[in-house]
């Protein structure tokens, strides 16, 4: 499929949002705003904003970890100033404050996360299945770490999504680093390809530092998967360039991870390859780059606001309504 | 006494554990890095083959450490949050805590399962929680909850060396608690609390984190009321007769138990209370425990994790 000018920009706008949510949940970290814990999407950016920006509204995904999901909220459409609320524990939040880093959209297909990573798996397929009985063209986007693809459920849930022809997409994200430990520490394999090929879905690698090329693939495959010819695997080869959380140490195998490999990691970031690509091809301008960093920065500034005059959600007497439906 | 933090106490009772037995491994995701600095150095001096960095495959981890302790290893699954736990149930609760019975008493299972608990850090349901009832409530396994650096050690050492399994729980606010800590060999016995703070009017039993707010709430009200704190240092066994004998002198008793108050620990010991020392008792037994609601994240966790102002207004309501 090929995008249009309008597209393309869209795509970048959003990935240029999402670096300056994370630059600004850092911030908010350091500051002690953004509560419990943040893990930065820095040099990760591509794979949750291509995957999500083309999906329809009611398509349905699980973000990833990096970021806390905001590249995935931006892409979906979600109110990012209402999850980051969320994540600073006050009352406007997407969950009402009560949720903190688990977004919460279901009017959007974000249903949530787990606190343990791999608990999207068996989800897909409750997801998958209940899209393919509606059916409605919902296809279900579900993000992964490398790291994840260790666990067990996503076995299960592989075989199952193509026994049955779900439409699930899975996406993951391989920065080649699970919190302290290094791909070659994990895998007996270079890449994810053996693991979707055993139950017969259909792999694709992409260029993860590449947002158009992230868009095209998981694109294509949610059409397929639209169309009913069931899942499919995209790995996005990509990059983890600061620690694994705000405070951590940044180490492998308890031994800092070598300041050359990060060095070159970062020549590859995910923004600047976008900007001189449309730059390149006369999509974009340097007026519209200012254009577009300034607006960046009118919403975080606006975000800023929004989470500093909302309320603390302290209110004891929100927990007995919301722990049953009625 | 040499003072040092709860995870270096801990930190040293693996080094020492490590050093003194070939057959101890440690297991785990990033234990060579290790997230809670309790496993810091660990690598450097045994090396990666018993120090060993996984995949992220919690269910994993807890069969490899449940297989390699039936061919004679004495391996520690690092579970890193204890909420993960429910990953690897069916290896911790059904296989660890019950083979050795279901297989004739031919297989001992000689692992340590740790992880750190605990809420106050506003994590949410998933990293917070102290599920040591599920634990207590499969027959077969340890339950150690140190809350003292020198506790940490001495009861870190007794888990690795017992043959059985044993889910060792430290608390993620007490990382960075400085204490007397002895250099070299101590172990502590499971099954032996501690009285940490004498008194005669209330006796108040309160498990890791809560122990150090019930001591709080002690000396807040120590003009009013005198207050007997009980550390229980382990769960499984239990030391039923310290807390029977405090309450001869004091016939009052208030159990601080941050995990969840329905079906909990704090609920186990007030039936066995009321079945061994009813007489002893002159008030209704008071729980302080996390409320029955899922631990929301944020800042309205408070509301349903226990606080000190409840701890003291539990004293005050049964010693009127």
């Amino acid at each position: 499929m090929e995008f249009t000018k309008k597209d393309l920009l869209k795509l970048y706008r959003n990935i240029v949002l999402a670096q300056a949510y994370d630059q600004f949940c850092i911030r908010m970290a350091m500051q002690g705003k953004l509560l419990s814990f943040y893990h930065s999407s820095a040099g990760g950016e591509a794979p949750g904003v291509g995957g999500t920006t083309f999906l329809r509204p009611d398509d349905i995904i699980y973000r990833h970890l990096r970021g806390h999901g905001v590249p995935h909220m931006i892409g979906k459409g979600a109110s990012v100033r209402e999850y980051l609320a969320e994540h600073c524990g006050k009352t406007t939040g997407c969950s009402k404050g009560l949720g903190g880093i688990h977004p919460s959209y279901p009017e959007l297909g974000i249903f949530g996360t787990g606190a343990t990573l791999g608990s999207q798996f068996p989800l897909s397929v409750g997801w998958g299945l209940g899209a393919k009985k509606k059916n409605k063209g919902q296809v279900v986007v579900i993000f992964t770490g490398d790291g994840t693809m260790g666990r067990g459920t996503w076995h299960e849930a592989a075989n199952i999504a193509a026994l049955w022809k779900l439409p699930v997409v899975y996406v993951c994200e391989n920065n080649r680093i699970a919190q302290y430990v290094e791909f070659k520490d994990a895998y007996p394999f270079e890449n994810m390809s053996r693991l979707p090929a055993a139950f017969g879905i259909p792999y694709e690698e992409v260029d993860g530092q590449d947002v158009i090329a992230v868009a095209k693939a998981v694109t294509s495959a949610v059409e397929k998967a639209r169309k009913g010819e069931g899942p499919a695997f995209i790995e996005c080869q990509t990059a983890r360039f600061g620690p694994h959380g705000v405070g951590n140490p940044n180490k492998v195998g308890g031994k800092p991870r070598s300041e050359e490999e990060v060095a070159e990691l970062k020549k590859r970031d995910a923004i600047e390859i976008c900007r001189n690509r449309l730059l390149k091809d006369k999509v974009l301008t340097q007026k519209e780059v200012k254009r577009i960093d300034a607006e960046a920065a009118a919403e975080i500034a606006d975000a800023e606001k929004f989470i500093d005059a909302s309320p603390i959600q302290d209110d004891p007497a929100q927990l007995a309504p919301a722990l049953y439906a009625p | 006494m040499r003072e040092i933090q709860y995870n270096q106490a801990i930190n040293e009772a693996y080094f020492e554990e490590m050093a003194s037995d070939e057959s101890v491994f440690i297991i785990g995701e990033g234990v060579q890095t290790s997230t809670f600095g309790t496993m810091t150095g660990l690598v450097d001096a045994y090396g990666p083959d018993r120090v060993i960095d996984t995949p992220i495959s919690e269910t994993a981890i807890a069969g490899a450490a449940l297989g390699a302790s039936m061919l004679g290893f004495r391996p520690i699954a690092d579970l890193m949050f204890a909420d993960f736990m429910f990953i690897a149930a069916d290896e911790v609760l059904l296989e660890s805590a019950q083979w050795h019975l279901l297989h004739g008493g031919k297989t001992s299972l000689p692992l340590v399962f740790v992880a750190n608990m605990g809420g106050y850090r506003m994590l949410g349901n998933g990293h917070s929680q102290c599920p040591y009832s599920p634990m207590l409530h499969s027959p077969g396994l340890k339950v150690v909850t140190p809350s003292t650096p020198y506790d940490a050690k001495g009861l870190l050492k007794t888990a690795i060396r017992d043959n059985n399994p044993v889910f060792y729980l430290f608390h993620k606010g007490l990382l960075g608690l400085k204490g007397d800590v002895p250099e070299g060999d101590y172990a502590i016995p499971f099954g032996e609390a501690k009285i940490r703070r004498e008194g005669s009017d209330v006796t108040v039993l309160a498990i890791s984190l809560m122990n150090h707010m019930a001591l709080e709430a002690a000396e807040d009200l120590k003009n009013e009321f005198s207050v007997e704190v009980i550390d229980p240092r382990t769960l499984e066994p239990f030391d039923l007769e310290t807390v029977i004998t405090s309450l001869k002198k004091t016939g009052r008793l208030v159990i601080v138990d941050e995990d969840t108050e329905r079906c909990g620990f704090a609920g186990e010991l007030t039936a066995q209370i009321v079945e061994h020392a009813f007489f002893e008792l002159d008030a209704p037994i008071k729980r302080v425990c996390a409320k029955n609601y899922p631990i929301p994240a944020n800042i309205i966790e408070r509301h349903v994790l226990p606080q000190k102002e409840e701890i003291i207004a539990a004293i005050r309501e049964i010693c009127v």
